[in-house]
């Protein structure tokens, strides 16, 4: 796969968070607007949306919003890593319905089961979509694409053709788990919060977290610096499939039943996400905290386009395809003007 | 902040009805009013109830309220992109409109958790009573628990919700899809002369909507003509292509059908393309289908089709006649029946009006 390569500085910026020592003030405006753009807009949005509607910033829709929007933050916080490393991961939709079905499946039999039986199954896709793009060098497109199909596949063929939807038990622990909440804020936040935080973690301050940046600035560059590319790009491909079945469990025992016919086109709302928050799709660099951002941006501008009500729902898709051509212009820009400079 | 949004509602109001009129409303749907049709449609909407199941404001909780001048919500579940879509978002909201009701209304675009999340959208803009046509049957949990928290009544269209009514929501309104059937094999029965050979193009697998359907015109065919054989049974996935290619194979495999029934009618216009391939001319094989879209009455006065048993997707004015009573106060049957018409060689032409 040809890689772009990045310099030196643009991995110290993103290792970093801030421009190198001695940049000048426009390159460090830029390094800003490229990490923090997307956040400016969502606050914005918020902003102005809150001022202009009254139901917009209440308690009750804040926290809705929050917890529809957790299940796809989940599937894009896997994706950013793979993103990252210059790869893509075109498998999460389907995963995520398979990791649904499965959980209303096996929440007959508690919720431990309910929770490991789809995160082992996303596990397995995950592991083999790591082996197959790490080992053979197959390009990560065509060999998750497969895995697309055939986890779809394997989604209708647990179901009966999708027609047996599963129903988690009345009163079962593993729906509280994402219908409770505390302190009027759903545990499905919590949870992503907190895995959003182990992820940032794990991507700045781990020897891992390295490998992930140098895999995806130039491949070759990193292996010749002793960088694992192969185990790197293994484990990010199972960490996206891990996350996707365990949002796709936690989506069951938010709905109360397998549904099966979830997940459509959500690996392209969960790459958006990533590319809105400032991760270059090329690789080499992004931002575990604007992938949440991007996702939070996303779930927002859909509600404010039916709170303007006299737009049609369609137009949904039209900002979210307008502000991800945006965002693209400027990176493409911002990286340009940093490597001339 | 008030009258922005009062204006914002007005130029959405003024759009909406623009829409509905592009969507084909000026076709005049009642139009045809006059033309003597004897279906019972056509005088005016009635609330009939298929079982004895009823439902007050007291008894699923809420307190009485005048629908008059409150805000309703419509979830619509699929991209207007077919024929019945259109026409039911277009009665729903020319029925708002006619009425004087604030219309809030959303489109999920086929995608289940956008339909969740449009929802609770319009629960938290505050809405007084829900209309949703479900997507899917299952995973309303959410959705369910928050409208009753904030005691907003749900009626759902064309599709059911699998909860309890009259707890979890208020009513089914939709089709008799079994009498849809049945009402096909008496026309293809008529069409045979009760003798022949018919082969069924199914709808998508596991639908409630095929399910009944068949069973509908099985278990008539079965009980009034004993000379009629069901040869062939297969799957078009209510897709013109599909069903093309399904009564392609048919002819191949018994060239001496003698009908079709089609679950809808885009395959069984998609049979006729078939049909013609095959060289065959119109009224050598008798096709019956289920919609009533303009494509396939049509057909009817070109002579490839027999008759077509609608599947009526105007849910407006009796949505809104069954949340008016339910919010007066009064009792309503939890699982309402809409009228769905007929056409045949005696009336297409007349009617083809009303065809969506």
């Amino acid at each position: 796969m040809a890689r772009t390569p990045v310099t030196a500085a643009a991995v110290d910026v993103s290792r970093g968070g801030a421009a190198p020592a001695g940049a000048s003030g426009a390159e460090r405006i830029s390094a800003l607007a490229q990490r923090h753009g997307a956040l400016v807009v969502l606050v914005a949005v918020v902003l102005v949306t809150s001022l202009s509607f009254d139901t917009f910033f209440t308690g009750y829709n804040l926290n809705r919003l929050a917890v529809n929007a957790a299940f796809l933050a989940i599937v894009a916080l896997g994706m950013t890593f793979v993103i990252i490393t210059g790869g893509i991961d075109l498998s999460v939709g389907s995963v995520f319905a398979l990791g649904g079905v499965l959980a209303a499946w096996a929440s007959q039999y508690g919720t431990l089961p309910a929770l490991l039986v789809p995160v082992a199954a996303a596990g397995a896709i995950g592991l083999a979509n790591g082996l197959l793009v790490a080992r053979t060098r197959l390009a990560p497109f065509i060999v998750t694409l497969a895995s697309m199909l055939g986890a779809r596949g394997l989604m209708l063929a647990v179901s009966g053709e999708g027609n047996e939807t599963y129903l988690v038990p009345q009163g079962s622990a593993f729906l509280e788990l994402a219908q409770g909440g505390l302190f009027g804020i759903g545990y499905p936040v919590y949870l992503t919060l907190a895995l959003f935080g182990l992820g940032g973690l794990l991507l700045r301050r781990t020897g891992f977290g390295q490998s992930v940046y140098a895999v995806g600035g130039n491949e070759d560059a990193a292996a010749l610096m002793g960088v694992r590319v192969a185990r790197t790009k293994l484990t990010v491909y199972l960490m996206s499939g891990l996350l996707a079945g365990f949002a796709g469990a936690l989506n069951a025992a938010y709905l109360g039943s397998g549904v099966t016919i979830l997940g459509f086109a959500m690996e392209l709302d969960a790459i958006a996400a990533v590319v809105i928050g400032g991760t270059l799709l090329t690789g080499g660099l992004g931002y575990v905290s604007g992938s949440l951002v991007g996702v939070l941006l996303l779930k927002v501008i859909q509600n404010v386009i039916n709170l303007i009500g006299s737009l049609s729902s369609s137009y949904q898709q039209v900002v979210s395809g307008l502000f991800l051509i945006a965002v693209v212009v400027a990176q493409t820009y911002l990286s340009r003007r940093r490597r001339i400079g | 902040m008030a009258t922005y949004r009062a204006r914002l509602a007005r130029t959405g109001l003024a759009g909406l009805a623009a829409l509905a009129l592009l969507a084909g409303c000026a076709r005049g749907e009642d139009a045809a009013e006059g033309g003597g049709s004897p279906e019972p449609a056509d005088q005016g909407p009635s609330l009939r109830a298929a079982d004895g199941e009823t439902c007050t404001a007291e008894q699923y909780g809420v307190e009485p309220f005048d629908l008059a001048g409150s805000t309703v919500g419509f979830s619509q579940s699929e991209p207007e992109a077919n024929p019945f879509r259109i026409a039911e978002t277009a009665s729903i909201r020319e029925e708002a409109e006619a009425r004087g009701i604030e219309l809030i209304d959303t489109n999920a675009q086929g995608e289940f958790s956008r339909q969740i999340s449009d929802v609770q959208d319009m629960i938290a803009q505050g809405v007084d009573l829900l209309i949703i046509a479900p997507l899917n049957s299952d995973g309303w949990e959410p959705v369910l628990a928050d409208a009753a928290e904030q005691g907003i009544p749900i009626i759902t269209v064309d599709r059911q919700i699998n909860a309890e009514p009259c707890a979890d929501y208020v009513a089914f309104l939709g089709s008799d899809f079994v009498e849809q059937g049945r009402r096909a094999a008496d026309r293809m029965i008529e069409a045979l002369g009760g003798e022949g050979q018919v082969a069924i193009l199914l709808g998508a697998p596991g639908n409630n909507v095929t399910t009944e359907r068949n069973q509908g015109f099985v278990d008539q065919i079965e009980a009034e003509a004993p000379g009629i054989e069901i040869v062939f049974e297969q799957t078009g996935n209510f897709s013109r292509e599909e069903g093309q290619e399904v009564a392609e194979q048919l002819l191949q495999s018994n060239p001496d059908v003698d009908g079709i029934y089609a679950h809808n009618d885009e395959m069984g216009l998609g049979a006729i393309t078939a049909l013609q391939g095959a060289g065959r001319e119109p009224g050598e094989v008798q096709i019956v289908t289920i919609d009533g879209t303009e494509g396939a009455v049509q057909a009817i006065i070109d002579g490839w089709m027999f008759a077509v048993i609608e599947s009526n997707p105007r849910f407006g004015p009796l949505a809104f006649q069954a949340a008016e009573q339910f919010a007066a106060g009064e009792e309503i049957g939890v699982n309402l029946v809409i009228e769905d018409r007929e056409y045949t060689q005696a009336n297409a032409e007349s009617d083809i009006a009303n065809a969506y």
